[in-house]
């Protein structure tokens, strides 16, 4: 250092000048006696209006009344007030307006009485700045706060950390008896906590940006069960390290019981249409249950009698009690497909065969048409792709529009009396089963209302079958709809999509 | 084309395993049986001298229980038929016994059931080919008489005095008498009584 020449003027000028701060140099009386570029720009003040003067011009009016004792005592003293530390101050501009300035002011050693550099930064942007994150900051605090959705961020430690007044509020209790308590301890049934935690620590393993939606109940300070649908998001600090979950919930209790109520009402009504089709078949199913019943009863009579004689024919003897235990099974399979149908249960999708379905449900049907005189022609497609299908619903959608077929050709002459089934795929892979009859068909004026509810042409019927089987229908995304038969009759249409349809 | 010529039990119905057992059922009785799966095929076969009973299913497909019992009494067949019915047949049962039906079971049945009205039904049968046959020979007697004859028949029958027959007929009283003693002996009436029981007997089956 010592071998260079010391500095000129004009390149410590040059230097002040290109600084950014404002750059203000007092002596010991404060009379300012370096006023850079910076400065001049900041206060609005040319440095020939301020060189010679007191700084305190530059200061607020509190502050300029202090300013001559602190900088004496200094003086006096040599004690460092504010020297060597930086604050934030308001200065004040040459139109008097004031603005937020952080100073820091050293002393010029070497020289006496001392002399004090004043660095000047202007703050007015930074403010505005902090000023908006705080805004930023505050309506989020209000959106949180506002939001119908619980919101709640958890650490790795699974403590609260936030929650939301929607949060407190499904909770029923208040936001600081929650803050830091294990969330999973606090709120989440026993039953369920141990496999919620495990989910939640798997999220914060995972890859960033893939929210985690997850079903479990919160237990109330009431001691009520919430169900609450949660979405979850793992948190992270500057580094991408996960610091906690954050967690938004909808209570979706209310709606999911509605949903059940509805679905309940949706299969109660199913069963009741279901029993209704199955009491207009009692005769006809009798019927069928009698002919096994008089046939072993019969075998079994023959039996006794054939055994009673000395010279039994032992080989009639094993004939009859071969049929009479196929009847029993007979009786017993009328019997199991009449529970199936009788049964009520919940919806259950499988995949199945519509071929196979139909056969099944011809036992049942064939009692009922025999009763009424009614052929029924099964005419099914083959290789037919399997079906995603509630079987009870679908047989009682094909029974019931079996059972109208039948009942439509009641007026129609004996011999002249048949039902064709038919099953096919179409060119979407869709499969499409055809209800057709000879009957009268179906009267123009009701056409618009054939699948309203209660809307009926049959004296005994209750006029909701064709709206229930519409209604099965769609929920299994295909449809029902009707067209005249050649030359006379109805014919329903049933189109239920298959895997393969959905994928081609 | 039925050939047996001793009583038998026909079945008619068109479920195998009834059919089946019904049919093992009688053989164990010691009973000729024969079955048919459906109401035409048994009017094919059956002719209406061939003595037994018909047990009959009520409720059948094509042609119905009701409708070969009709077709029976048309063609004159005295058969007994004995319905068996399910449950809900009661009124196809009722209209059955209306048209002449021996008696009806419903389904399933004990066999003692069976067996008593296939008895019955079979003694009936016998009465009443034995009432039929005996008819006949009465018939083919009244035919053996001459016009004067019958006149006389129809006139005994109405309880007249052989001098007031001698009047209206406008002949003797010892012509009459002939006549009479003619009468009895060709319609081999032991008396009177039995002379008039036949033409009521008649009388009754032109109803």
């Amino acid at each position: 250092m010592s071998d260079r020449p010391a500095p000129e003027a004009f390149e410590l000028q040059a230097l002040l000048d290109a600084a950014v701060d404002a750059v203000v140099l007092i002596n010991h009386r404060g009379i300012i006696e370096v006023f850079n570029h910076s400065a001049t720009r900041l206060f609005g003040y040319g440095s020939d209006e301020v060189l010679g003067r007191n700084v305190k011009i530059l200061m607020t009016a509190s502050d300029s009344e202090r300013h001559d004792s602190h900088l004496e005592n200094h003086v006096r003293t040599g004690i460092p007030h504010i020297i060597g530390t930086a604050r934030e101050v308001q200065a004040r501009r040459k139109d008097g307006s004031l603005f937020p300035a952080f100073l820091s002011v050293g002393r010029i050693s070497g020289c006496d009485p001392p002399r004090f550099v004043g660095f000047l930064q202007d703050l007015t942007l930074q403010k505005h700045a902090l000023a908006a994150v705080q805004r930023e900051s505050d309506r989020a605090a209000q959106y949180l706060e506002a939001a119908q959705t619980m919101l709640v961020a958890l650490d790795l430690t699974h403590r609260v950390t936030l929650i939301n007044r929607k949060g407190c509020e499904v909770l029923g209790c208040e936001e600081k008896t929650l803050l830091g308590a294990n969330w999973f301890d606090r709120v989440v049934p026993s039953d369920q906590r141990r496999k919620v935690a495990i989910e939640m620590d798997a999220l914060a393993e995972r890859t960033p940006d893939r929210p985690h939606y997850s079903e479990y109940s919160v237990t109330a300070t009431s001691g009520e069960l919430r169900l609450i649908a949660w979405r979850c998001v793992a948190l992270h600090d500057d580094t991408g390290a996960v610091t906690g979950i954050l967690c938004s919930g909808d209570d979706v209790t209310d709606s999911r019981r509605a949903e059940k109520e509805a679905t309940e009402t949706r299969e109660r009504m199913m069963h009741v249409s279901r029993l209704a089709t199955m009491g207009e078949m009692a005769s006809g199913i009798s019927h069928e249950l009698n002919q096994p019943l008089t046939a072993i009863a019969n075998y079994a009579h023959a039996c006794v009698r054939l055994l009673a004689s000395p010279d039994a024919d032992l080989i009639d003897v094993r004939e009859a009690l071969t049929q009479i235990s196929g009847q029993a099974l007979r009786a017993g399979e009328i019997i199991r497909r009449l529970r199936a149908l009788v049964r009520k249960q919940s919806t259950q999708h499988e995949q199945a065969d519509l071929n196979e379905l139909i056969k099944e449900l011809d036992a049942l049907a064939r009692a009922d048409a025999r009763s009424s005189d009614v052929r029924i022609i099964l005419n099914l497609g083959a290789d037919l792709p399997h079906v995603s299908l509630d079987r009870i619903q679908i047989q009682q959608v094909l029974l019931n529009l079996l059972r109208n077929s039948i009942d439509a050709l009641e007026s129609i002459p004996c011999g002249h009396r048949e039902v064709t089934i038919c099953t096919a795929t179409d060119g979407a892979g869709d499969v499409i089963v055809e209800i057709a009859d000879t009957g009268t068909g179906i009267a123009v004026d009701i056409l618009p209302h054939l699948f309203t509810p209660f809307a009926t042409n049959k004296a005994l019927g209750t006029g909701l079958g064709l709206a229930i089987s519409r209604t099965i229908v769609e929920a299994h995304r295909g449809r029902l709809e009707y067209r005249a038969n050649k030359p006379r009759g109805a014919v329903f249409i049933v189109t239920l999509p298959s895997e393969q349809g959905i994928s081609g | 084309m039925i050939t047996k010529s001793q009583p038998t039990v026909f079945v008619v119905d068109d479920d195998e395993a009834v059919r089946g057992s019904l049919k093992l059922l009688l053989k164990s009785l010691g009973l000729p049986v024969m079955t048919f799966p459906s109401a035409p095929e048994f009017l094919a076969a059956y002719r209406p001298e061939q003595a037994g009973c018909l047990i009959l299913d009520i409720r059948m497909p094509g042609m119905s229980g009701l409708e070969l019992q009709q077709q029976l009494n048309v063609r004159g067949a005295v058969i007994p038929v004995v319905f068996i019915s399910g449950h809900g047949d009661i009124p196809m049962a009722v209209e059955a016994m209306q048209h002449g039906a021996f008696d009806f079971l419903q389904k399933p049945f004990r066999d003692q059931d069976l067996i008593d009205r296939v008895q019955k039904a079979m003694e009936r049968d016998a009465v009443s080919r034995d009432q039929l046959r005996e008819l006949g020979h009465i018939r083919e007697r009244l035919n053996s008489l001459t016009a004067r004859e019958r006149e006389v028949l129809g006139l005994m029958t109405l309880g007249k005095q052989n001098k007031v027959m001698a009047g209206e007929l406008g002949v003797s009283q010892r012509t009459v008498e002939i006549h009479r003693a003619r009468v009895m002996e060709k319609m081999e009436a032991r008396s009177l009584a039995q002379l008039v029981r036949m033409m009521i007997e008649l009388e009754h089956q032109g109803d």
